[in-house]
Formats: structure tokens, C-alpha cells, sequence
């Protein structure tokens, strides 16, 4: 029983961990929590929702969701968050609200409010260890860790990615050395939205797809992004995963519904205890 | 006509309260709460729960008041030494906490059934009872707009509009803008609890959904219209709250079929969100906000 929800729990971990990396990266670099970031995986499933039942491929559902939310996440900060960077950061935190809202208007407009389902083919579970593993599961955590690959690969292994670990570390700093700030910002929301994207269609392959869904992962993506440190990816994910699997494991314990306020509890946690979380830089939070 | 009027007027009256709470919390301190809903919901269920007791209501109304002030205080404890952005994370994670509680502690709260047969205020449903209460919370309205006008001028109203403007200074002067912070989360809080409890005794029915964070960001809506920092702006920005929510309901009622409900719903959070993003975008200080000051 432990097992079986430990193995939920890596499924449903990794999803917090590119949620946080999504939240972490804007936190970091943009220096805002993004409220918004929940419902551009909101978007993702959709998208992925949409592309799946007209063509029945997971892989091209993935790309759906990874273009539709980094091209609403790209949109989200030229419109919005560029125009407002030199603002105190309680009018970023505003209009990412404002954004959020939007973008599930928008998706409540065009799917309705009923929940959807994706038509994933059923089969039986492989036995490992004595754990019964569906496909499935495998596959998405396969998918996951692939987005991620790619994702430290464009983070660790390519000039932008160098320069956005740059700007993150001291925007100023980063600025004198000649690196460009707008198109740092745009690889980074693209990034981001990316990777939201994918967190959002698997949330919706592995739960459903509602309009509220995104937004009530928000909450755990925060708090894997603070427990894991601010600004860092590794971080976001390890925290992510930790989160996840303590989820699972602790919903016998605490019940369905408390299962996102342990989230809550954990944020609590982390910056009364750490505010730079597990893997953060000394930073001033307090 | 006058039960409908009477109807909006007390819904109208409830989002000033709110909103005046917002006012104080961020408008003068600078306190970035996403979490008013939760003392809201804190403050609606505890005054309903103590009258269906038979507490008698002023003494609910006090209650209502004094649990979502004291659920405030831990909160503050924690929180108001984080920096803002952290503390909009934390009290937005406290406002959903609320409401998955409210949601599961069946035993207390009936869960998602939710609580029927609140007792009204003024014991009816007549169109006298509901003037009554409007009058009610008319004079609440007016006392808790008059205490707010008080508190800027005072002295006190002087070290938080400091701690908005620039905390280090503030600091610098000997000042622990914590302790500041405190008071204010809970004297904001005790606000929408008490708003909490005229909704909760108006509406005679509880339930979880009616405490969605859309109800802090609509406070927050008001607020930024009526003009960030005003108090009379509180009243107008909910007054115009209002007019939006009605006249989008109304909307609906002059094209029937066009649009359904859920539509609406959308539609009407869709114009939530363009509404902040422009009014932070191009007119942070709302419509008319206090334009000598940041």
C-alpha cells in the first residue's frame, strides 16, 4: 500500500517539481511569484486535451501544451509583465493575478466547465517489485524526465541558459557583462511556460482537466519552489518530488482534502525554519 | 424594487467592509494579503455557528470579529517578517487552507452540504427586516470608514504609511515595523470577519464554494478602483463592484440564450482579471487615487 502510493507519489511529484521549476525560474530571475504560472498549466492540458482527441497522439499533445503555454506565458510578459518590471512588486503580483484569471476565463470560455478526460488507451500494470505500475505512469514519468533533460540542457549547456543563471544570480552584475536583458526574459518565460505546459497535461492525464485545476497546484508549486530555494532548478524538482510522494503517502493519514494544506504547512514550515529552502542562496526573505 | 434595492445595498455593504480592510492592510501599509477571503469565511462560520447555538447575535458579531482577528495574529507572527512577496504567497496558501478545512471538518462546518437556517438579523425575511439590517450595516460601515480616516491621521496612521513608503527608513528610527504590521493584519482581519458575519446572517446559508479566492480579488478590484490608499475610495470601489456585479447579472437577464450561467461566470472572472491587469497597468492608483503621494 506504502509502495503503491510512493509510486503515485514520484508520478505526481514530478508534475509539482516542472510546476515549481516554472514558478522558481520567474521567482528567480523576473523576482515575482507568478500566480499565473497555475493556470498556464491550466492551458497546457487544455491544449494537450484538444490535440489529443483530434489526433490520439501523446506526443503531439505534448507539443500542443508545450506551445500553447509558452506562447501565453511569452504574451503574459510583454503585455503585462515587461511594461510593469520597474513597478513595486505588489503591482506584479497584481497583474499576475489579473493574467491567471484571464487565461481560465478564457478556457472556461472555450471547454466549458465540465471536466474532461483524456482517452488514454487502459492496460493492464507491469509488476515491479512487488509494485503494480501502470504504463502509463511510466510513460509520463518518462515524458517528465525528458522535459526536464531539456530543460537543464538549455539551463547548464547553452549560452542563454548560462546567461539567465547569470541575471538570476545578480541582475546588475549580469548587465555590465554586456548580457542582454529582454532576450534573457523572453527564453525565460518561454521556459517557464514551457514547462508549465507540461505539468499541466500531465496533471490532466493522470487526474482531469477542469478549468480550476491548475490553480490548485499553484499552492504546491510554491511551496516546492521556496522549499527547494529560490532560483534553484535543481532544487525545485528534488523539492518537488519530496512534496509529491509526502502527499501520497500522508492521504490515508490526513484525508483527501488536506493533502494540498499539507502543502501549506510545508511553506509554513520552510520559512520560519529556512527561508533560503534546501537548495537556495543566501538571500534576504525576511 | 425596494427588496432588491435593500438586497444590493447589504451585498454592497459587505464588499466595503472588506474592502475597507484591504485599505488598511495595503493601501496604507503596504500589505500584500491574497488571503482576505479566509478571514472572511472564519468569520461568516463563526458567527453562524455560535447563533445556530442560540448565542445571541451581537455577541456572535463580536465573536465573528474576534476569531478572525485572533486567526490573524499566528499568521502575522510567521509571516509579516517575510518579505511582501513571500507574505502574498503565504496568506493566499492561508485563504485556501481556510476553505479546504471549512470543506472537510464535516462535523463543524457540513462540509460541502454547507449550513442552512442561519438566523437572520432583525428576525425576518420582510422587506423591514432587510431595511433594518441595511441600516445595520450601513452604520457599521460608517463607524469602521470613520475609524480608518482616524487611524491615517494619527500617529500611528503616520509609522504604517512609513512602513508602506520606505521600511527601512522606518527602522533606521528605532521603529519594529513588525509590531505595526501585526495590529494591522488583525484590525483588517477583525473587519472581514465582522463582514463575514452580516453576510452570513443576510444569506442564512453557508457553504465552502461561496469562499473562493475570487472574493478576496474582488476586494482587491474595489480597492484599486475606488483608489489604492482612499478610504472613501473603498466605498466607491465597491459601490462600482456592484454596479459590475448586477449589471453583468442583468446582462445576462436582456439577452436570454446568448450567454449561460457558466458563461457568465467566466465571463465575469475574465473581466475580474483584464480589470487588474489594466488598472495596475495604466492607473495604479485607481480612479481617483491620491496622486501627490507614490
Amino acid at each position: 500500500m506504502l509502495g503503491q502510493l510512493f509510486v503515485a507519489g514520484v508520478v505526481h511529484g514530478l508534475v509539482i517539481g516542472l510546476a515549481a521549476l516554472a514558478v522558481t525560474l520567474v521567482f528567480g530571475i523576473a523576482r515575482f511569484p507568478n500566480a499565473a504560472a497555475g493556470d498556464t498549466m491550466t492551458l497546457g492540458a487544455y491544449a494537450g486535451f484538444a490535440a489529443h482527441g483530434a489526433t490520439g497522439s501523446l506526443a503531439v499533445a505534448g507539443g500542443a501544451s508545450v506551445l500553447a503555454a509558452a506562447a501565453a506565458s511569452l504574451a503574459g510578459y510583454l503585455l503585462v509583465f515587461r511594461p510593469l518590471a520597474r513597478r513595486p512588486v505588489a503591482a506584479l503580483l497584481v497583474a499576475a493575478i489579473g493574467v491567471a484569471f484571464l487565461i481560465r476565463a478564457g478556457l472556461g470560455l472555450a471547454f466549458g466547465h465540465q471536466q474532461r478526460v483524456y482517452q488514454v488507451p487502459l492496460a493492464w500494470p507491469i509488476e515491479v517489485m512487488g509494485l503494480r505500475i501502470s504504463p502509463m505512469d511510466l510513460t509520463l514519468a518518462g515524458v517528465a524526465l525528458a522535459a526536464l533533460a531539456v530543460a537543464f540542457l538549455v539551463l547548464y549547456a547553452t549560452p542563454i541558459g548560462r546567461q539567465m543563471r547569470a541575471v538570476a544570480d545578480d541582475p546588475d552584475l549580469a548587465r555590465v557583462s554586456g548580457i542582454r536583458p529582454f532576450r534573457v526574459m523572453v527564453a525565460l518565460w518561454l521556459l517557464a511556460g514551457a514547462a508549465a505546459g507540461i505539468a499541466g497535461m500531465m496533471l490532466g492525464i493522470k487526474t482531469v482537466v477542469s478549468p480550476e485545476m491548475g490553480w490548485e497546484s499553484l499552492l504546491p508549486a510554491f511551496a516546492a519552489a521556496i522549499l527547494g530555494g529560490i532560483g534553484s532548478p535543481v532544487g525545485a524538482v528534488a523539492a518537488g518530488l519530496v512534496l509529491g510522494i509526502a502527499q501520497e503517502v500522508s492521504t490515508p493519514v490526513v484525508g483527501f482534502t488536506y493533502k494540498i494544506a499539507l502543502a501549506f504547512a510545508v511553506l509554513l514550515a520552510v520559512l520560519l525554519v529556512r527561508p533560503r529552502g534546501l537548495f537556495g542562496r543566501v538571500e534576504a526573505v525576511r | 424594487m425596494e427588496a432588491y434595492l435593500a438586497a444590493i445595498g447589504i451585498i454592497a455593504a459587505v464588499y466595503v467592509l472588506l474592502t475597507l480592510g484591504l485599505t488598511l492592510q495595503y493601501g496604507l501599509t503596504g500589505l500584500v494579503n491574497f488571503g482576505h477571503v479566509g478571514f472572511f469565511a472564519l468569520g461568516a462560520y463563526a458567527s453562524a455557528l455560535l447563533a445556530m447555538q442560540g448565542v445571541p447575535l451581537p455577541v456572535s458579531f463580536a465573536a465573528a470579529a474576534a476569531v478572525a482577528a485572533i486567526a490573524a495574529w499566528p499568521l502575522g507572527l510567521v509571516a509579516l517578517r517575510l518579505r511582501e512577496d513571500y507574505f502574498a504567497v503565504v496568506t493566499l496558501g492561508f485563504g485556501e487552507t481556510v476553505r479546504l478545512a471549512i470543506t472537510s471538518e464535516r462535523w463543524l462546518t457540513n462540509g460541502v452540504q454547507g449550513i442552512p437556517g442561519i438566523p437572520r438579523l432583525f428576525g425576518g425575511v420582510g422587506i423591514e427586516a432587510a431595511l433594518a439590517t441595511l441600516a445595520a450595516i450601513a452604520l457599521a460601515c460608517a463607524v469602521a470608514a470613520l475609524m480608518l480616516r482616524r487611524i491615517a491621521r494619527s500617529p500611528f496612521g503616520r509609522v504604517i504609511e512609513a512602513i508602506r513608503d520606505n521600511e527601512e527608513a522606518l527602522k533606521a528610527l528605532g521603529k519594529d515595523p513588525a509590531r505595526f504590521k501585526l495590529q494591522v493584519m488583525m484590525l483588517g482581519s477583525a473587519l472581514a470577519g465582522l463582514a463575514g458575519a452580516f453576510y452570513a446572517h443576510y444569506i442564512a446559508y453557508l457553504s465552502p464554494d461561496q469562499f473562493v479566492p475570487l472574493v478576496t480579488f474582488y476586494a482587491w478590484m474595489a480597492m484599486i478602483m475606488g483608489g489604492v490608499g482612499r478610504v472613501s475610495g473603498a466605498v466607491v470601489g465597491a459601490a462600482l463592484l456592484m454596479l459590475f456585479l448586477e449589471g453583468t447579472r442583468f446582462l445576462r437577464d436582456l439577452l436570454p440564450g446568448l450567454v449561460s450561467e457558466v458563461e457568465m461566470a467566466s465571463l465575469r472572472l475574465g473581466a475580474v482579471g483584464l480589470a487588474l491587469v489594466l488598472f495596475t497597468l495604466f492607473r495604479p492608483q485607481g480612479l481617483m487615487g491620491d496622486y501627490t503621494r507614490r
